[in-house]
């Protein structure tokens, strides 16, 4: 169980509404799509570290239920998922959320029972902890990489491309001085990536499980048949 | 920084697992088992399934008690959730998971309320639409470009960050032999190799 892979950290949360609340929040969500009110959430898009979030309004009706057998469900309240991919720890998610759009939280955990506002931070904090489930198998495509690093080498390639086209018939002089250019131009998309940090002592201690796991795999797989790491 | 504006699409899961137990661990408690079992990174069985972004399998128990006034609430059912970011449209990724993790779903969905009736790509792609949540509001703030593309463009990125520090005064004809060396072994217009495998975890 892990809420990790690589440098991304998957962020699942559940919190109730009064039933005829989430109508109400379902139409803030339509608005916030529109122009006008897609300004109060432009803080989402400072927050570089995000890979993808998505929020969710599952009505009690709504909850699939796939035969007769199983039983129906009961509920009092409509309930908001939220589900996010991002950079970094934790702490530093939930701070960064708080500090770029708290009136963007607010609107869209608006009635959410007993939310308490983004800010001050604490009680945030204990709202989303108290309402958080862990993950239990969580896959990362590029481990390596941040949503930064996605973002650049996708804007990157395509100049990569060009430059390799443009540059074919050049002296080498004009290479040279064009290749310069080229650094010069896309030097926000370079830069070299590395295993994660280490975010937490849980995360570090995973790692070293890990490590270990695939060393004794490995030395399994070396052994000749017969013989055992004691041997 | 440029965004490239290919939309991924998302998909939300809510599969009810069945009420019931296998000697004393309920069918919930084996698929949390199962879960926590699967390899990481490019050992996941996602890792097979083509155009996967990130991903997350979990259980949801039961829902939380905010504390009074509020109403204590409980599920009836206990849930599978699959949160998943991809390229392309729904039908062909699901008919892609079958193809590329059939084994791994089996094992996944087994306990789950009418899974039973999935023996093919076509029922499987009918149970997860009966099983789909509409997504209320997406933030993207990656790309959605196919993973195939995003990959050899970390790849590349890579491959020329290091390649712009080796060469570091370097004359021109040096320069030009280098690159064209480089150009020849990253094949930057070649997606299937050289490139990072998904999920690759480590640097070659």
């Amino acid at each position: 169980m892990s809420n990790i892979a690589g440098k991304a950290y998957a962020m699942n949360v559940i919190t109730p509404i009064g039933r005829w609340r989430a109508i109400c929040n379902l139409i803030i969500f339509c608005l916030v799509k529109t122009r006008v009110m897609a300004k109060r959430l432009d803080g989402l898009k400072t927050l570089s570290l995000i890979h993808y979030a998505r929020w969710v309004i599952i009505r009690p009706h709504q909850f699939p239920r796939l035969s007769e057998e199983q039983p129906k469900e009961n509920l009092k309240y409509a309930y908001m998922l939220f589900f996010s991919n991002f950079n970094g720890s934790w702490t530093q998610y939930v701070d960064s959320f708080h500090m770029a759009i708290p009136g963007g939280l607010d609107l869209l955990w608006k009635k959410n029972i007993r939310y308490p506002k983004s800010v001050p931070l604490q009680p945030f904090h204990s709202y989303i902890v108290h309402n958080q489930i862990w993950t239990e198998h969580y896959y990362n495509p590029y481990p390596l990489a941040s949503a930064n690093d996605v973002k650049a080498a996708v804007a990157l390639k395509p100049a990569l491309c060009e430059f390799i086209h443009t540059s074919e018939n050049l002296s080498d002089e004009e290479f040279a001085r064009q290749y310069k250019a080229f650094l010069f131009a896309n030097q926000a998309y370079l830069g070299k990536m590395a295993p994660a940090p280490v975010v937490s002592l849980a995360n570090q201690a995973t790692q070293e499980r890990r490590r270990l796991n695939e060393l004794y795999g490995r030395l399994d797989q070396d052994q000749p048949k017969g013989q055992t790491h004691d041997d | 920084m440029m965004i490239n504006t290919v939309e991924p699409t998302p998909l939300t899961l809510l599969c009810p697992i069945k009420n019931g137990a296998v000697g004393e661990q309920s069918y919930a408690s084996i698929t949390r088992e199962y879960l926590q079992s699967l390899e990481n990174h490019d050992r996941s069985p996602m890792a097979a399934v083509p155009d996967t972004f990130l991903c997350r399998f979990f259980i949801l128990n039961d829902v939380f008690y905010e504390g009074s006034p509020a109403q204590e609430d409980h599920l009836q059912s206990k849930y599978l959730t699959f949160c998943c970011n991809f390229h392309g449209d729904t039908e062909t990724y699901l008919r892609g998971f079958w193809q590329h993790a059939e084994k791994a779903i089996r094992e996944i969905w087994r306990y789950c309320v009418a899974f039973d009736k999935v023996n093919d790509a076509d029922s499987f792609v009918a149970y997860i639409k009966k099983c789909t949540l509409k997504t209320t509001y997406y933030f993207n703030g990656s790309t959605g470009v196919p993973l195939a593309e995003q990959l050899k463009a970390l790849y590349l990125k890579q491959e020329l960050s290091q390649f712009a520090c080796d060469t570091q005064g370097h004359s021109s004809q040096q320069l030009r032999a280098a690159f064209r060396h480089f150009v020849a072994r990253t094949q930057p217009d070649n997606l299937a190799e050289p490139t990072w495998r998904p999920g690759q975890n480590f640097l070659s």
